[in-house]
């Protein structure tokens, strides 16, 4: 009998050991991720936390996101629907028609980029001030020029939004209106200036400094009739002026060398973010706008997208010798069979257009080219050879293929990615020089405008200069320098120009939504789920 | 662990020392028949075994018999159906036996949660399918063999992939927001997985449909739970049993498309001069031979069973197919007087596969029949030969089949020991002990000169990637069982402790000088250099912590109850919720026992309920963590940034289903008819789902919050009759069907939503991207299929879509179209409303005859192809062929997607039929059973869908199985296919 009580007790020991050993303990052990408790304890761990708040900005060169929103709903780019080929639901029509609606995803990835970009900012500036290490009133001043770029951003796309900056605030914020939101980020930016870097080189590359955050405070006076009903053109204009004479700044010779791959020797970019094929990707750009088979001309690694298309009105304002005087040559226009004369202003390196080639030369063929029917709606008049003409033929639903010029501001890397390496320019000195130009117009002070206006025109190469200055020739001026980089949307606004009818819009059911200065479609609407997700936040009027 | 280990060889070993000692007594001949005793007709077939010795006899046709035995030993008669009669041969030398047939219904054993039960106490809702119910053919996943056999466990796997797995759904769906599976366990292992058992292996599939049955398995149990018990060795004979079959497969469906002629007719055509039936070109005729032998036996003490597997299995797809290889062995010693019981079984399997590529079907479906498969005169760039395209969205449907390589090794380690201790014979208590390892390991390449796959842009790319999965199990039971004047009880406590441990790493790269290494040689990427290679790695645990416990109470099999409950923590709930209890109690009255009814066996009404949980379906996402979020660039070089990756929610808690079930089980006409009726409601609430957040004040824009409420209700019905009973001739016919509805009731909490209404399903690009499929709605039933209705052509060919609301106009102020949601309506439904199954069984004489019909009813299907592809758009037409089926319509020239894409799919399938032959054996042979048979899957199917497959979608294909967005077909559908298999019993 003992045998059989010795293992009676083996059996019941061997359950209460495990039991004691293993217990109850249900705490989750995290192989390979960070959590609070075991991260934030090295200088270089804090630095990579500082770091999120600018790999933010990576959202920048995506499609769908702030950027798509802003140029697509401006006159300089369209998605046309091409064949089969991005309808995607209508959401891209939509923006370039102002038949914006709030469940469009477009808005919601903005949204997203926009507070997620400020609550990294508010968490850091929480965690710094804590922290009370001797960086920590750069490092809160600099999340601080930061914070009020997205908010600037923020209340020019969406106007009437939250205003958050205590981290540790449990409530969800409430809708401000877009008046309180500027008086905010302009208390910050005055608050915050002087304590900023000032300083060009390394250390501040790709990162907020006074400059910075002066160009912000420029932006909020240029845009202060739009934002608040009130003008600050001699404001603007002091901005504008410190940045110019103050500034460790001038412009480069060559326009295109701000956009090269390896544009981070430019003397003319202010702020921007430092993209990298391998280190910092997201700059897609080059799959956005190329054709399927520019594959092989760039000798890329995937194949692009055939997207985005340049509104052939807006191609035109460069080549127009009557708009845009100056040396008069063979230029690509319309449906792109041959040459014909118009201004070859230096800039139209913004646009990929005419024949296209394989990398070594030889004929590049579309073997997708939409034949010439008999009805002749959908022929393609170049044929199979890959040609890009400035041409639009309708924007729905049988936009041609091989139509609208292609956006090469930025240089393409032969041999590249769907990742771009060239550093994304958020702000740029030649932006300040026309800023002040139409700070001096609107003020009177016309020859002194008209004289920054002829600098610029001067330095794009091949362009005569501009004997009177107008509304008109000043938005085109801004229009050809600044072509997407994502002032166009705003400055149509402010120059009154944004419910404008742009084209005919071929082939849809409905026209762009023409509508007078001063309407709602001026903002956009705020993303739907944002809504649902928190009930204090208010829709922007006319959307409801 | 290693402990144990040592544990289980050591008892190997003193089993092998403990092998039978055969005694050999005076012996004689015993002769007799074997009769059925209502009938007086020869049953044959029947084991006859002399009781305690492995010595047996089988009846013949006739019913007769011969075995040699002593006086003193005992004669044992068993066969399926009848009642197991035994015969001392006290010096007789004929013994004839009449066998009552049993009500096999009420007394056949039932694997209930950590036990058995027969099923005349059963009081949930549980279906228990026996080895000879299984479907038959070529069986090569454990989960078909269920197909079909229960009311409301609905098994699907679209299209005809061997690698590819079947989707299970009991009772239509429990959760929105985590797994929606059944939970499986096998032999006691909870979470055991499925190809660690080989379907020959597999002796019962019992599932646990209702609350009340799951809810002894917890934080697990809301999806219901399939136990699985695998063959073991019986005393007293040993069998060696050896099944052989081939197999043969053929493409069943596709989708039509245009012929190079019917395609050349179409205005905007691109004839580029071949004459090619790509479909034909991407199949081949798939061939698998599988092969299975099983030792089993026992003495007194030890019981085994060992058995070997091995599928060689070849799909129709070029390069798809896996070969198989399954080890397992099933021990039980008794010790100590037989008052210690040890149970170890051990399974290992190893899987090589070939993967193919499904998206070699897509193209096949829509490349330009004119193109030819080789090109005639290749050009630079160089694909290999093959013909390409350089246009959106083309490529050469074989290139993509054989040049890219894309291979796995599964291999599966499941081992459980458990030992059991009789203190009297009221009181038991064991102790379980399984370990589960599962490693996958997957190696991809595709060379240069393949268009699909990356390996052309990338100049090669090789992909490897390695999953380990570790499933360890610690389990403690008492039971106690005790008889109180007429009440008898049996009480069950128990712990449970069980830890999973997963980890894997990835990695891709391209850029190689040489094709040659294919996947074995990665370093040799250039992109390692270049910084352009993907490597990743993952480790992540989770841990389970559970009291359980049961009582049951029967009085004179009249009058049943049960009550258990579990009290279960798992690491994954938030740290304010770490335990949950989850209750059940089932009654039942047989009134059979009451009340005298002529015919009447059984006829038990049951009613339940019970509360079972779901955990989250992921670690550590109550958890505020943060990972890795690209790189900042610092004083002139990138230094990597990490951020927030999820928010924290110290309250997340498992998903709750309260389930109520009301039951009728009965036996009538003379023990013909058995059945079972059910019908249930059941409402889940705090389904886990990630919930948008404001940021701020949150740190991440989505938080895994509890929130909802889903409502389910359906009714059960299983039907088995017994037309005709003769010994020589016999019918068996069986039905069985489920209903279901669903209503999502609410999906918010509080102030936070997942949205009233929600959109899911994007149709995809070329130009359908942003198209969303199904709406998920507040108040409304699950699964509703979205979108435009079309009412006519343009003059353009658009599709005219129907205005709803209104909303918008155009210039001149008419209604248009809005290209919204206020124009868009339900277009159909994901899910069936009846599910069903049909079974006939013949036997007659040597021969038997089965054939299964299965169906579903109701649910409709967006049918991606045509959605694309059926157009006359020029591009469409020059680029791609056209799907052309009973809906063409040439006038239309945009692919929209729209009403007219969204079809009825209703079905019914032959799945199986099969013919069976037993050989006549004469007596004496040392061969027990020879049979072979002949079986078909299906050969054909009755549908109005134009599509590849009918069969329900359960989760969205192309985004992670979503179940938010079923009823799509998407274009990269296997097809589905015939299987004919021939094959060879032999037992002896």
């Amino acid at each position: 009998m003992k045998k059989l009580i010795n293992i009676r007790y083996f059996l019941i020991g061997l359950g209460m050991s495990y039991f004691a050993s293993s217990c109850v303990d249900l705490e989750e052990e995290v192989f390979s991720e960070v959590t609070a408790d075991n991260f934030f304890k090295t200088e270089e761990e804090f630095i990579s936390a500082l770091g999120q708040a600018y790999s933010s900005l990576g959202g920048l060169g995506n499609h769908s996101g702030l950027w798509s929103i802003n140029e697509i709903a401006s006159d300089e780019i369209v998605v046309s629907h091409k064949g089969g080929d991005w309808f995607d639901g209508g959401v891209l029509l939509q923006l370039h028609q102002h038949e914006f609606q709030p469940d469009n995803p477009f808005f919601q990835n903005s949204w997203t980029f926009l507070f997620s970009g400020i609550n990294t900012c508010n968490r850091l500036i929480y965690s710094f001030e804590v922290l009370d290490n001797p960086n920590s009133p750069a490092f809160v001043a600099e999340l601080r020029a930061l914070r009020a770029l997205y908010y600037y951003w923020a209340m020019d796309a969406f106007g009437n939004v939250p205003i958050v900056t205590n981290f540790i605030d449990e409530e969800a914020p409430a809708t401000k209106s877009r008046k309180e939101v500027y008086d905010f980020i302009l208390a910050e930016l005055n608050e915050i200036i002087p304590l900023l870097p000032v300083a060009k080189d390394a250390t501040t590359y790709g990162r907020m400094t006074k400059w910075s955050a002066l160009m912000i405070r420029m932006k909020l006076y240029q845009n202060a009739e739009v934002y608040t009903g009130t003008a600050q053109w001699a404001l603007a204009a002091a901005d504008a002026s410190e940045i110019i004479n103050s500034g460790p700044y001038s412009l480069m010779p060559s326009y295109r060398d701000n956009f090269a791959i390896n544009n981070s020797q430019s003397t003319e970019n202010i702020f921007v973010y430092p993209y990298d094929k391998v280190f910092a990707r997201g700059f897609n750009w080059v799959m956005m706008t190329l054709h399927i088979v520019s594959q092989s001309t760039f000798n890329l690694t995937q194949q692009p997208w055939n997207g985005y298309q340049t509104v052939e009105e807006f191609y035109n304002s460069y080549v127009d010798p009557v708009k845009n005087p100056g040396v008069q040559g063979p230029v690509w226009t319309g449906l792109a069979l041959a040459q014909t004369t118009g201004t070859r202003d230096g800039r139209l390196s913004n646009f990929l257009v005419g024949p296209q080639t394989r990398a070594d030369g030889s004929t590049l063929v579309d073997p997708g080219v939409e034949p010439t029917d008999p009805t002749g709606r959908n022929g393609d008049p170049n044929g199979p050879p890959l040609t890009f003409m400035p041409y639009l033929n309708e924007i729905s639903p049988g936009g041609l293929r091989q139509a609208g010029a292609r956006i090469a501001k930025y240089e393409f890397e032969r041999g590249g990615t769907d990742n771009m390496s060239n550093d994304f320019v958020v702000f740029r000195l030649s932006d300040v020089i026309l800023s002040l130009a139409e700070a001096r117009f609107r003020l009177g002070q016309t020859s002194e405008a008209l004289a920054l206006v002829n600098q610029i025109r001067a330095r794009a190469g091949n362009l005569d200069p501009f004997t009177t200055l107008t509304d008109e020739n000043l938005l085109a001026e801004r229009g050809r320098e600044m072509y997407v980089e994502m002032t166009r949307r705003q400055d149509l606004i402010r120059f009154k120009k944004y419910g404008d009818a742009w084209w005919p819009f071929a082939g849809m059911n409905r026209p762009k939504r023409v509508h007078t200065p001063g309407s709602f479609l001026e903002l956009f609407p705020i993303p739907a789920p944002q809504l649902l997700a928190n009930p204090k936040l208010v829709q922007n009027p006319g959307y409801n | 662990m290693k402990k144990q280990w040592n544990f289980v060889f050591l008892l190997f070993c003193l089993v092998c020392l403990n092998i039978p000692n055969l005694s050999f007594a005076q012996q004689s001949q015993i002769t007799g028949k074997v009769t059925d005793a209502d009938s007086g007709e020869g049953i044959p077939g029947v084991s006859v075994l002399v009781k305690g010795t492995t010595r047996g006899a089988i009846t013949d046709l006739d019913g007769n018999y011969s075995i040699a035995a002593a006086a003193e030993e005992i004669l044992v008669f068993s066969f399926i159906g009848y009642v197991t009669a035994e015969q001392p041969v006290a010096n007789r030398s004929v013994i004839n036996v009449g066998l009552a047939v049993s009500v096999q219904a009420l007394n056949e054993v039932i694997v209930v949660g950590y036990g058995t039960q027969e099923r005349k106490e059963i009081t949930s809702a549980v279906t228990s399918v026996k080895a000879e119910d299984f479907n038959q053919g070529t069986v090569n996943d454990p989960r078909q063999l269920l197909q079909g056999k229960v009311a409301g466990l609905n098994i699907a796997r679209p299209g005809g992939n061997p690698n590819a797995g079947f989707n299970m759904r009991l009772r239509g769906i429990s959760s929105i927001g985590e797994n929606a599976e059944p939970l499986v366990v096998i032999d006691g292992v909870i979470g055991g997985s499925l190809s660690t058992v080989d379907p020959n292996d597999i002796e019962s599939m019992d599932v646990l449909k209702d609350g009340s049955a799951a809810a002894i398995y917890g934080t697990r149990g809301s999806a219901g739970v399939i136990l699985v018990t695998t063959k073991t060795g019986k005393t007293g004979r040993t069998v060696v049993e050896f099944n052989s079959s081939a197999a043969v497969e053929n493409v069943a469906r596709t989708i039509s498309v245009m012929n190079a002629d019917e395609y050349r007719q179409v205005p905007n055509s691109r004839d580029i001069g071949g004459d090619t039936d790509w479909m034909d070109e991407v199949t081949n005729t798939g061939l698998s031979f599988i092969n299975n032998l099983s030792l089993g036996g026992g003495s007194a003490s030890t019981s085994y069973r060992v058995s070997i597997n091995s599928r060689n299995v070849n799909g129709v797809g070029i390069n798809s197919g896996f070969d198989q290889l399954n080890a397992r062995i099933n021990l039980t010693q008794k010790a100590l007087k037989d008052k210690a019981i040890f149970t170890v079984n051990v399974s290992n399997t190893s899987i090589d596969r070939e993967f193919g590529n499904e998206n070699s079907f897509r193209y096949a479906i829509i490349s330009n029949p004119t193109v030819p498969v080789r090109d005639p005169n290749p050009q630079s760039p160089n694909f290999g030969g093959y013909y390409e395209r350089d246009i959106f969205d083309w490529f050469n449907p074989v290139s993509i089949a054989e040049q890219n390589i894309a291979d796995g090794r599964d291999s599966r380690l499941l081992a459980s020991i458990r030992g059991e201790y009789n203190f009297t014979s009221k009181f038991r208590g064991a102790v379980f002990y399984a370990s589960q390892r599962e490693t996958d390991w997957r190696g991809s390449y595709s060379p240069k000169t393949a268009k699909f796959g990356g390996g052309f842009g990338r100049n090669g790319l090789a992909t490897i990637e390695n999953n380990v999965r570790l499933n360890d199990l610690f389990e403690t039971t008492l039971n106690y069982d005790e008889t109180v004047g007429k009440v008898g009880m049996a009480f069950l406590a128990g712990y449970s402790f069980q830890e999973f441990f997963n980890q894997g790493n990835y990695t891709q790269a391209g850029n190689f000088l040489t094709d040659a290494f294919t996947y074995n040689n990665i370093g040799a990427a250039l992109d390692f250099a270049n910084g352009l290679a993907t490597v990743s790695s993952y480790a992540n645990s989770n841990r389970l912590v559970a009291f359980f416990g049961r009582a049951n109470f029967n009085i004179e099999d009249t009058y049943l109850l049960s009550v258990s409950a579990r009290y279960e923590g798992s690491s994954r709930f938030g740290e304010n919720n770490k335990w949950g209890l989850f209750p059940a109690i089932s009654a039942g009255v047989n009134i059979a026992n009451l009340i005298d009814m002529t015919g009447v066996s059984a006829m038990k009404f049951r009613a339940s309920y019970g509360r079972t949980g779901t955990q989250p379906g992921q670690s550590y996402i109550s958890l505020l963590r943060f990972g890795r979020s690209g790189n900042f660039f610092y004083n002139g070089q990138f230094v990597p940034s990490y951020g927030p990756v999820s928010n924290e929610n110290p309250d997340l808690a498992w998903e709750t289903k309260d389930e109520y079930n009301v039951g009728l089980d009965f036996v009538i006409l003379n023990n013909k008819l058995d059945g079972t009726i059910d019908y249930y409601s059941r409402v889940t609430t705090g389904m886990i789902l990630p919930i948008i957040v404001p940021v701020p004040p949150n740190l991440f824009n989505t938080t895994q919050l509890n929130i909802g409420e889903l409502q389910n209700s359906g009714l059960e019905v299983m039907l088995n009759y017994k037309a005709i009973q003769k010994s020589d001739f016999r019918w068996t016919t069986g039905v069985n069907f489920s209903t279901l509805s669903t209503n999502l009731r609410s999906l918010s909490a509080g102030n936070l939503s997942f949205g009233t209404v929600n959109y899911r399903g994007n149709f995809g690009s070329p130009g359908q991207n942003l198209t969303q499929l199904i709406r998920i709605q507040e108040n409304g039933p699950l699964g509703q299929i979205w979108g435009p209705i079309q009412e006519g052509v343009s003059d353009t060919g658009a599709p005219i879509m129907k205005v709803i609301n209104g909303t918008a106009v155009d210039a001149n102020g008419n209604p248009v179209y809005c290209n919204c949601n206020d124009d868009r309506t339900q277009l159909g439904t994901a899910y069936p409303t009846l599910n069903f199954g049909f079974n006939n069984t013949f036997n007659y004489k040597n021969w038997d005859l089965n054939f299964f019909f299965r169906g579903s009813i109701g649910h409709s299907l967006i049918n991606s192809y045509r959605g694309f592809y059926e157009n006359t758009e020029s591009t469409t037409v020059q680029n791609w062929n056209i799907v052309n089926t009973k809906y063409f319509d040439p006038k239309i020239t945009k692919a929209e997607y729209n009403s007219t894409h969204v079809e009825k799919a209703d079905f019914v399938v032959l799945d199986n039929a099969t013919l069976g032959y037993n050989f006549n054996l004469g007596p004496g042979r040392t061969i027990g059973r020879i049979r072979t048979f002949l079986s078909v899957q299906n050969p054909f199917m009755i549908t109005g869908y134009t599509g590849v497959d009918p069969e329900v979608r359960y989760g969205d294909s192309e985004s992670g199985n979503d179940p938010l967005a079923p009823g799509i077909e998407r274009r990269a559908t296997y097809f589905t296919t015939t299987i004919t298999t021939f094959g060879l019993n032999l037992s002896f």
